[in-house]
C-alpha cells in the first residue's frame, strides 16, 4: 500500500482530474475523479485510481467512468464508486459495483430538541441505545421473523416494518423508493442468504455502521433549513447500516455466478471481481432481481433500528416520539444499481447506475421525490467519522447532467484498520472525544481504533469538493454528541 | 504464535500465510480467518461440530475464494466459530473438507468479515513450500 500511484491523472479544473481513455486499451471512456489537490494526493496512496480505470472497460458504459472525493481502494470497483451502462447497448450490471452491503445507507431524523435541553441526557441516550439496539457481529435482532415474513421483507421493505407498527406511512414518504424498490424477486435469492439473513432484521451490524445522536452547529442554506425544519442547535440523529448478511450472501452467489458470464458473453475486463452480465439477460436480470430483495431487507432494517431507536428516546423522556417530532428527514442508499433515465447526447436513455459508495443526489424538480422536496432537491446524507461532522445537503441539476445523480457518501478511509489499530490508543481517543463532548459505546475496543477519526480523511475536505464541483449543496453541518458503534 | 501475517489495505484486511503443502495453505488462511473474526472464550473448547464442505470451481484460485466463503457464510448461518479444518481431497478444481467449530456463544467475537475476494489473491510456490495472500472485504 506504500506504493504511490503513477497512472496519469489530467486536470479539467480544480475539482475534476481525468484519467484517459489512453492510459489502458480497453477503456471504453475516460475516468473522472472529483477532488481537489490536497484530497488527490491520498488518492494516489492506494489503487482506487486503478479501479476507476478498470470500470471503464465495461460493456455500455456511456460519459465516464466517475468517482466521488471519498474514493477508495475497494472490491472491484473503487467504494465511491458511479458507473453508467446503456442497458439498450448491451449495459452491464455488475455485483461489484454494488458491493457485498447491498444498500448499506444512511437516515437522518430531527428532534424538536435543543442541545441545551438534553446536554445532560446524552450519556443516558447512548446507554440507553446500546442496550436495546442490537449491535456488533452477527447481532440478533429482537424483531424475530418466520421464513415467509422474511419473504414479505423482501419485497415489501420498509413498508413491511410500517404494517407491522415499527413507524409510519410518513415515514415511507421519506425514505428512497418509499422503502421498496420494485421488481425484488425472492425466488433469486439462496436459501442460505435467507439463513444468513433470518434474525438480523433490526440489528446494526458492526465495523462502520453506528448510531449518532448529533447537533446542528452550522447552517449554510438557510431557505432549505426553513423548509426541511432545521436551526442551528437542533438535535438530529443519523443511522447508518444495510443488508447484514443476507446481502453479503446475495453477493457473494452472484460474483460467483458472473464470473462465467464474462467467457459467455465475451467480455473483456481487467479484474474478475468486475464480473457482470448484460442488464437484459438471464443473469442479469436474477442479481437485479435478488439484489432488490436485498436493497427491500435493508431499508425494513433501517426502518426497524429506527423504531428501537424512537423507543428508546421514549422511554427516556417518556413523552412519544411524535411529541419529540422524531420525524424522518430522508433515507438514502450508497450501496446500489439503479435503473434511471437520463439524456445522452440529447438522447432519453435508461441506464443502469451502479452507486458504489455514493449517494444519490437528485437536484429539485425530480419526479422521484416527495412534493416537499421538489424545491430544493433531494437531501444527500453525508456521514464523516465519530469525532468530527456529518453533513446535510441537497442534490443538483449539475448531479444530473454530470455524475447521474450522485455524490459521495462519507469521508473515507484513509488509513487501514490495522494501521489504525497500531497507531491509535482506545483509552486515550475515548479521553479525547469526551473531551470534546463525545460519547461512544461500541461492541468492542477494536472498533473503537478502527473507527478513529484519524483513520479517515476529513469529511470537510470531501464535503467542499462536491459542493465546489457544484454535483450537492451544503445545506447544514452536525457534531457528533453520542455515538453507538456496532 | 500466529502462523499467518496481515497485510495492510486502506479498507479491508489482508491475509498473509506459507505452508509446505496446499493443504496446509488453505487450512491455514481458513485458521487466520477465524482468528481475526474471533477470540475463544474458553480454553478447553471442544468441537461440537463437524460440517462437510465440498467446493468445485475452474481455477485454483477460484476453489480457494469460494472455500473461504463457503465457510464464512456457513459460519454465519450457523452461528458458529470453526476453529479447525481437515482436508479429505483437494485438487485445482474440487476440495472436499471438514469444518470443526462450536457455538458463537462461546467466543468474543470482534470482526465481521464479509466476505474473500480475489482482490490481489496470490496462490504461488516458493522455495519452502507455498505462500498465499488473500484480502478479506470487512
Amino acid at each position: 500500500m506504500s506504493e504511490t500511484w503513477q497512472g496519469p491523472i489530467e486536470k479539467i479544473d480544480d475539482y475534476r482530474w481525468r484519467i484517459p481513455r489512453s492510459y489502458k486499451p480497453g477503456m471504453r471512456v475516460p475516468g473522472i475523479i472529483y477532488a481537489d489537490e490536497k484530497l488527490l494526493k491520498d488518492i494516489r496512496h492506494d489503487k482506487a485510481a486503478e479501479q476507476v480505470a478498470n470500470v471503464a472497460f465495461l460493456p455500455g458504459i456511456v460519459n465516464a467512468s466517475l468517482a466521488m472525493p471519498d474514493i477508495h481502494w475497494g472490491f472491484g470497483f473503487p467504494i465511491g464508486g458511479v458507473a453508467a451502462t446503456d442497458i439498450e447497448n448491451g449495459g452491464v450490471i455488475s455485483p461489484g459495483g454494488v458491493g457485498y452491503d447491498i444498500n448499506c445507507g444512511v437516515r437522518l431524523l430531527k428532534t424538536n430538541f435543543q442541545y441545551d435541553e438534553i446536554k445532560d441526557k446524552i450519556k443516558d441516550l447512548v446507554y440507553k441505545l446500546f442496550s436495546d439496539v442490537p449491535s456488533g457481529v452477527g447481532s440478533k435482532g429482537d424483531i424475530r421473523v418466520s421464513v415467509k415474513e422474511e419473504k414479505e421483507i423482501l419485497t415489501k421493505g420498509a413498508g413491511w416494518a410500517v404494517e407491522k407498527g415499527y413507524g409510519s406511512q410518513e415515514d415511507l414518504e421519506y425514505t428512497e423508493e418509499r422503502g421498496a424498490i420494485s421488481g425484488a424477486d425472492p425466488a433469486a435469492v439462496s436459501e442460505r442468504a435467507y439463513e444468513r439473513g433470518k434474525a438480523q432484521s433490526g440489528t446494526l451490524g458492526s465495523g462502520n455502521h453506528f448510531l449518532e445522536i448529533q447537533v446542528i452547529d452550522q447552517l449554510y442554506d438557510s431557505k432549505a433549513c426553513d423548509s426541511l425544519g432545521l436551526d442551528l442547535g437542533q438535535i438530529t440523529i443519523m443511522i447508518h447500516s444495510g443488508s447484514r448478511g443476507l446481502g453479503y450472501q446475495v453477493c457473494d452467489d452472484y460474483a460467483r455466478s458472473m464470473i462465467r458470464c464474462l467467457d459467455k458473453y465475451n467480455i473483456n475486463v481487467p479484474d474478475r471481481q468486475l464480473a457482470c452480465a448484460p442488464v437484459e439477460s438471464g443473469e442479469g436480470k436474477d442479481y437485479l432481481g435478488a439484489m432488490k430483495c436485498a436493497a427491500n431487507y435493508a431499508w425494513a432494517n433501517r426502518q426497524c433500528l429506527m423504531h428501537l431507536l424512537r423507543q428508546s428516546f421514549e422511554k427516556i423522556f417518556s413523552m412519544s416520539w411524535q411529541k419529540m417530532g422524531m420525524s424522518l428527514i430522508y433515507d438514502v442508499a450508497h450501496n446500489i444499481a439503479k435503473l434511471e433515465k437520463y439524456s445522452i447526447d440529447g438522447k432519453e436513455k435508461l441506464l443502469c447506475v451502479h452507486r458504489k459508495g455514493a449517494t444519490r443526489a437528485f437536484g429539485p424538480g425530480h419526479p422521484a421525490l416527495p412534493e416537499k422536496y421538489k424545491k430544493i432537491g433531494q437531501p444527500v446524507i453525508i456521514p464523516g467519522d465519530m469525532g468530527r461532522n456529518s453533513y446535510l445537503l441537497t442534490g443538483t441539476q449539475k448531479a444530473m447532467e454530470e455524475t447521474f445523480g450522485s455524490a459521495c457518501h462519507g469521508a473515507g478511509r484513509l488509513k487501514s484498520r490495522t494501521a489504525a489499530a497500531r497507531s491509535i490508543n482506545a483509552d486515550m481517543l475515548l479521553k479525547e472525544l469526551e473531551s470534546k463532548g463525545i460519547i461512544i459505546k461500541a461492541s468492542g475496543r477494536g472498533t473503537i481504533v478502527e473507527e478513529a477519526p484519524a483513520a479517515y480523511k476529513n469529511v470537510n475536505d470531501v464535503v467542499d469538493v462536491v459542493h465546489n464541483a457544484g454535483i450537492a449543496k451544503r445545506v447544514c453541518r452536525m457534531r457528533p454528541l453520542g455515538v453507538i458503534k456496532g | 504464535m500466529k502462523n499467518y501475517e496481515i497485510i495492510e489495505h486502506t479498507a479491508d484486511i489482508g491475509i498473509r500465510v506459507r505452508a509446505k503443502s496446499l493443504n496446509f495453505i488453505f487450512i491455514n488462511l481458513a485458521r487466520a480467518m477465524f482468528d481475526i473474526i474471533a477470540q475463544k472464550q474458553n480454553r478447553r473448547l471442544i468441537a461440537q461440530k463437524k460440517i462437510k464442505i465440498k467446493v468445485s470451481a475452474e481455477t485454483r484460485e477460484e476453489l480457494l475464494v469460494n472455500w473461504l466463503n463457503d465457510i464464512l457464510s456457513l459460519s454465519c448461518a450457523k452461528q458458529l466459530v470453526f476453529h479447525d479444518f481437515k482436508i479429505d481431497q483437494l485438487s485445482d478444481s474440487g476440495i472436499t473438507s471438514t469444518a470443526l467449530g462450536s457455538s458463537m456463544k462461546n467466543y468474543k467475537v470482534n470482526t465481521e468479515i464479509k466476505a474473500a475476494t480475489y482482490h490481489q489473491l496470490k496462490i504461488e510456490r516458493v522455495k519452502s513450500g507455498w505462500k498465499a495472500e488473500v484480502i478479506f472485504d470487512v
